[in-house]
């Protein structure tokens, strides 16, 4: 069935109330992915805050990754603050840092302080590699600040010459463009399985990655991008210099019976291990319905219930099959955040097949989600804290807190993708269905 | 003392000459900055009901003060999420500049969200490519429902503290002039979102608890939940209280010249004395001085044992109030003064520079009330990398602890110098204000105590020190 509706609520719009943050933090999200680096912010103080959310997002220790910021003021945007910039890398000789990402905002950008320049002439005076990324806010968004630095990464840290292959050996790109808060347990479940089929991930951009793992990066045979938001351009890059295959492109990420079933076997098939991913697919998918019969898979909530996707679309797009196929539920909006140019074509393949007629909106921003849920009315709501306050006065009952930004803490990572992801993402909707279903009204006292 | 570990030893008065002067240059390191004016501004007009920011500049700078202290303010106070919204500047408005986009959005958001009020706030970019923000504002007056500020808070334009300063300056336009004088009424001035580490509903509950006890009646907080309406007429209040005097003293002055709403200019309300005068300096120029002193008298009764447990606990000791992580330089101060008036002597450890220079006006009005406490800076504050800060910090603490028979310390959990702690920032043990503080502190103080011998557990040191 076709789409009813597809809205790019972002075009229109002259006022957003925006769901993402801007292109310096998805550089410094991707740059404190690597061990052991300092990321210095040439900014004013206020963008050091974001590289602050960027060091929890990767989930950086603080005993071994640095975050500085060159603070700039009036004077340095008046008379330009590469000095200061040069001073405080010099200053940062005395910390213990293997590798130094400079990343810029609007501010220096705008005056024209020529970053890479400075980082070129200091370059011989610390003993430490320096690599300038250029992500001022105004470039884009978080996951145009993710391509940037990812770019950066290939092009100052990764040699020109490939050397030797290493057989059935993978590079993971983008993990943390996930809007899964606990996205670490996802990129988990993914080496999980390539270690069963007898590969090895030569390097993982950027995750608790090791400064010298770049170096094997063009070593790998193929590449996996476990993101639809960002990523692509440096698959992309990575099949143009190297000869890096990107594989299981056109594929929904692997949330759901389905995907996780289609995703295992793209990999089986790339890596010669059909019979390894056969029996994961088995094995997984009999614990999943083990798991249901002896805990219980609540149905009534769910059974043909009008349901809403408010998500980016690492998460949005696969879990739409999830949703529809493997719990009934009925979607009939699905807005996107964000996504890369491929995944809203993935997208509309996803509901022609799964024969739903959801209301897209691409692009979304608060605003724009609220409406369409306002116009939908769902039953429920597949989303994050935001939407949970937006739908307060729209009477919709059931708002499932699965995505950024969350308002529960978590300590242990869950992942949404493969088997265990399929029972994570059912944990949450029954205790969010149980907290909203909990009466808050005491019609006496206890006596105890 | 391990003099290679001190930075400074003195009093307060001889470390904000030495700043003053420029022998101790008020900087902060790298690694260690607050939020920029932009945040700052934001957080003050946060603070107000059912306002529309209109953000000149990109996404970035949105949602990090939407999900910082929006979301967060929500939570915690429990009101419903309003929007933040942008222009989400890109290359072309900072080619072209945006002043055009930044109007129509304005109009869209009154449009969309039937504010009361739209703030235009600008950022970096806007600031740097010249927008012209406050005729946009003045256009965009004529064309929408909501009242329109415009407030240049480009994040470079100045430090943190200029950010509330502006705020507070900017919202004074929305006040009327001061005409019928609305007797017996208070605002409570220089509140923020919250939660922030120096302000906490609870205490701000026990300020209007205490305002209500002696019979006067509250117009509103500003800002921390208040309406327009509220600012509107506040300029008619019959007096100004701040909840602390440091971030009301700047609304004050200025209302005071502005509209001749006089100030009462007392500290924090910690201990007995400062609560005492905290009241009687609103209830004197309401010309309620008897209800005032009954209240006092009843209210001192009923915390008499929490009083005498203080006094056990701090008398003849050394006080090591140590602030870098809580409870701040002013809050501090206010400590140091109830250690004092417990029969403790009490040393303030770490009072950065930059935070003396940012709080001259408050810390010169403290000086000229006595309070004028030994001052400790560590090297360890000043090291690179927070990290390194705060495991040298930690080091520093424990060493100036070991050099008396008889430390308390106060502050943070962070630390765990191998003395009786008082623990100033567990969620329980607020509010920190007023009498219904003295009865928290009186329980903080008995339990670190009694618990002194206790060591630091292995997983703290492992995680807070990487021992």
């Amino acid at each position: 069935m076709a789409t009813e509706r597809v809205t790019n609520a972002a075009a229109a719009a002259r006022c957003h109330d925006p769901y993402l943050r801007c292109a310096l933090y998805g550089a410094a999200q991707t740059a404190l992915g690597v061990r052991g680096c300092c990321v210095l912010s040439h900014s004013p103080q206020g963008c050091f805050q974001l590289v602050d959310a960027a060091f929890g997002w990767q989930d950086a220790d603080y005993t071994e990754t640095l975050t500085l910021c060159t603070k700039l003021c009036e004077d340095e945007i008046v008379h330009g603050g590469e000095g200061v910039l040069a001073r405080t890398i010099l200053e940062a000789r005395e910390l213990d840092v293997r590798l130094m990402f400079v990343v810029t905002a609007c501010g220096p950008e705008i005056v024209g302080d020529d970053i890479m320049a400075v980082c070129q002439d200091l370059q011989p005076e610390v003993e430490f590699p320096l690599v300038p990324i250029l992500c001022a806010g105004f470039r884009g968004d978080q996951n145009r600040g993710i391509e940037i630095a990812l770019e950066a990464m290939l092009e100052h840290l990764v040699p020109e010459e490939g050397g030797f292959r290493v057989p059935r050996s993978v590079c993971l790109v983008a993990p943390h463009a996930n809007s899964n808060p606990t996205w670490m347990g996802d990129l988990a479940w993914v080496r999980e399985v390539l270690a069963a089929m007898g590969a090895t991930v030569v390097a993982t951009l950027a995750h608790d990655t090791a400064p010298e793992d770049f170096e094997k990066v063009p070593m790998a045979e193929g590449c996996l991008v476990l993101s639809h938001d960002a990523g692509q351009g440096a698959a992309d890059l990575l099949a143009e210099r190297y000869g890096v295959e990107q594989w299981c492109r056109d594929l929904p990420l692997p949330i759901g019976f389905s995907n996780t079933a289609s995703w295992l076997r793209e990999l089986g098939r790339r890596l010669g291990a059909e019979a390894v991913a056969e029996g994961m697919i088995a094995r997984g998918e009999a614990t999943v319905v083990e798991r249901c019969r002896r805990k219980g898979l609540e149905q009534s909530p769910l059974h043909r219930t009008p349901a809403a996707i408010v998500a980016d679309a690492t998460v949005g797009v696969p879990l739409l099959r999830f949703l529809a196929e493997d719990l009934e539920v009925v979607p009939t909006l699905v807005c996107l955040r964000s996504g890369q140019a491929d995944a809203q074509a993935m997208l509309e393949r996803e509901i022609a097949s799964l024969g739903v007629s959801p209301t897209v909106i691409r692009d979304a921003d608060v605003y724009a989600a609220k409406k369409a849920l306002g116009e939908a009315r769902p039953e429920m709501v597949f989303g994050s804290n935001v939407e949970r306050h937006a739908v307060e006065e729209l009477g919709i009952p059931f708002v499932f807190r699965i995505v950024n930004p969350l308002s529960r803490f978590r300590m242990v990572d869950r992942a949404y993708f493969g088997y265990e992801g399929m029972l994570n993402l059912i944990e949450v909707m029954r205790n969010d269905w149980l907290d909203r279903y909990r009466s808050r009204h005491r019609r006496y006292r206890a006596r105890w | 003392m391990d003099p290679s570990r001190i930075a400074f030893h003195g009093t307060l008065a001889q470390l904000v000459d030495k700043v003053e002067s420029g022998e101790m240059v008020p900087k902060l390191q790298a690694s260690h900055a607050p939020p920029c004016k932009f945040w700052t501004a934001f957080q003050v007009l946060n603070g107000i009901r059912h306002m529309a920011p209109v953000i000149h500049g990109p996404k970035g700078c949105t949602y990090s003060v939407a999900s910082s202290y929006k979301m967060r303010g929500c939570e915690y106070r429990g009101v419903p999420l309003e929007p933040t919204t942008c222009t989400a500047q890109d290359e072309a408005d900072v080619i072209y500049g945006g002043e055009g986009k930044l109007l129509e959005a304005v109009k869209e958001a009154d449009q969309r969200y039937h504010p009361d009020l739209i703030v235009i706030l600008s950022c970096c970019c806007s600031g740097i490519v010249g927008d012209d923000v406050e005729t946009v504002a003045e256009t965009a007056a004529f064309q929408v429902q909501a009242r329109v500020l415009a407030l240049r808070s480009e994040g470079f334009g100045g430090d943190f503290r200029s950010g509330y300063e502006d705020a507070f300056r900017a919202l004074m336009d929305l006040m009327e002039p001061r005409t019928e004088v609305m007797k017996g009424t208070v605002n409570i001035i220089g509140a923020r979102e919250g939660p922030t580490y120096t302000e906490w509903t609870q205490d701000l509950d026990e300020i209007q608890r205490l305002v209500k006890g002696i019979g006067a009646r509250i117009n509103g907080v500003l800002c921390g939940g208040c309406t327009v309406e509220e600012i509107r007429r506040a300029s008619s209040a019959e007096i100004n209280a701040s909840w602390c005097y440091d971030w009301g003293q700047k609304l004050g002055d200025l209302m005071e010249e502005r509209f001749g709403v006089p100030y009462a200019r007392t500290g924090q309300p910690y201990g007995p004395a400062a609560t005492e005068e905290w009241i009687m300096g609103v209830a004197e120029p309401l010309g309620l001085e008897r209800q005032a002193r009954q209240f006092i008298a009843e209210e001192s009764a009923a915390v008499a044992d929490e009083v005498r447990t203080l006094q056990r606990c701090f008398q003849g000791k050394t006080t090591l109030i140590e602030i870098s992580e809580f409870p701040g330089p002013i809050r501090a101060l206010s400590l140091a003064r109830m250690a004092e008036e417990f029969g403790a002597h009490p040393v303030v450890i770490n009072l950065h520079p930059y935070t003396v220079k940012e709080r001259l006006p408050s810390l010169k009005f403290l000086l000229s009330r006595g309070e004028n406490p030994e001052v400790i800076l560590t090297h360890g504050i000043f090291a690179l990398g927070s990290f390194n800060a705060s495991a040298s910090t930690q080091e520093d603490v424990a060493m100036i602890a070991s050099q008396y028979d008889n430390a308390l310390y106060v502050g943070s959990p962070l630390r765990q110098p191998g003395v009786p702690q008082l623990n100033m920032t567990t969620m329980t043990g607020y509010p920190q204000y007023g009498y219904r503080g003295i009865r928290n502190m009186a329980r903080l103080a008995e339990s670190g105590l009694e618990h002194a011998a206790r060591p630091r557990s292995r997983l703290f040191k492992r995680v807070l020190y990487g021992d």
